[in-house]
């Protein structure tokens, strides 16, 4: 399996971590909770929300973005895009230094850790270091 | 020689387009095992009955109204879905709502409903809500409900596993008869209404203890005082409009 399958797949798992997340903060899904859990803290906390949109439900348009663009580097037609890789490379690079922020915002400032957020983090990281490696070898020719 | 080579390169060309396509094989198997585990996950997820422990399906639906402080002829109703064992409906009642009840609901902006929503997670919360119930048979509600949560650390599952002795302890300080507070304890005479309450709430999509309802909209959450009544500003301001575009027709 090539570095950009494993993007891809790894990039399908985000999609369904953000998925729960914002039909938890749709109240479709998750069970009955007092608002003093980690993910109740930081899901109902103001931070929760980015330019007014659920920050769960942006995260559901950015692993589907990646997922799209690591599909598309999988097929014959896009196998030698140098666009693409980079495409990817400067997105996750983007999604790292969000989640940096999001994470800092959790322990400092909202002082509350959500399993599923620190998944997503984990992921986002993961994501970069294999396009990162996938660019690399773009720039070595 | 060279044909030799050229074969060996056609044979080495030949599994690599072989491993190319296995490998594509696992890609394509792998998406589609994700697919169906995490649409399948997510689907039972959002259809299990998350409430199932806190509702008695024996006990026939009455109607739920709640506890309400403030005038029926107030322009916006804030309800309030909480549990009594619950710390975020503690501070929102001890930080916020001394706030809310004084200058939104006694000054006639607003009427503020308290409706039960006991989480089936604290065992201790279903004698707090008789009891708060109990006291109100006895005009006491709002009193006990005060007492209950400001002394939350007393009763709560983490403090004691008898957290009668405390309650009690509490509807005796606030006025409450106790011969007859004791018989509806007992009885859990108020168990229906509370019930009935917690099903209003799980009907409105209520999920997460407290969460607010003001015209129509689920605020979860113990939110602060600033943010209801800028909500309730605007709920105000719309209402009156609404009012004066009809007195004009």
């Amino acid at each position: 399996m090539t570095r950009r399958m494993l993007t891809a797949l790894v990039a399908l798992v985000g999609l369904f971590v953000a998925l729960y997340l914002a039909l938890y903060k749709a109240g479709v899904i998750g069970t009955l909770a007092c608002g003093t859990g980690g993910c109740e803290t930081v899901q109902l906390s103001r931070w929760a929300a980015f330019l007014g949109i659920p920050v769960a439900n942006w995260g559901v348009a950015y692993f589907t973005v990646v997922f799209g663009l690591a599909f598309l580097a999988t097929t014959e037609r896009w196998s030698s895009s140098r666009g693409l890789d980079f495409s990817l490379w400067a997105l996750t690079g983007w999604g790292v230094l969000f989640s940096a922020w999001l994470t800092y915002l959790e322990l400092f400032v909202i002082h509350a850790i959500c399993r599923y957020c620190v998944v997503s983090a984990v992921i986002v990281v993961v994501l970069y270091v294999l396009t990162h490696l996938e660019a690399r070898v773009h720039l070595r020719r | 020689m060279g044909s030799n080579r050229m074969e060996t390169g056609r044979g080495r060309g030949q599994a690599g387009v072989s491993a190319a396509q296995g490998g594509k094989r696992t890609f394509y198997m792998s998406i589609a095992v994700l697919l169906v585990g995490g649409i399948g996950t997510l689907s039972y997820m959002s259809t299990r009955p998350t409430g199932a422990g806190m509702i008695d399906s024996t006990i026939a639906p009455i109607p739920n109204q709640g506890h309400m402080i403030g005038s029926d002829s107030a322009l916006v109703e804030v309800v309030e879905f909480g549990d009594f064992e619950c710390g975020a409906c503690g501070s929102f009642a001890n930080l916020t709502e001394p706030d809310v009840r004084a200058r939104l609901a006694l000054t006639g902006v607003i009427r503020f409903r308290f409706m039960d929503f006991p989480l089936q997670g604290h065992p201790n919360t279903w004698p707090a809500h008789n009891a708060a119930w109990c006291a109100g048979e006895q005009g006491k509600f709002w009193e006990m409900h005060d007492a209950i949560f400001q002394n939350q650390d007393r009763w709560v599952t983490e403090a004691t596993r008898k957290p009668r002795k405390v309650l009690d302890e509490l509807a005796r300080q606030t006025g409450v008869g106790m011969e007859q507070y004791e018989q509806c304890m007992i009885t859990e005479k108020y168990r229906p209404q509370i019930q009935a309450n917690a099903e209003a709430g799980m009907r409105l999509g209520v999920n997460v203890t407290p969460t607010f309802i003001i015209g129509g909209r689920r605020l979860p959450g113990a939110l602060p005082y600033d943010e209801i009544k800028a909500i309730v500003d605007t709920m105000v301001a719309e209402t009156r409009a609404a009012k004066g575009t009809k007195k004009a027709k």
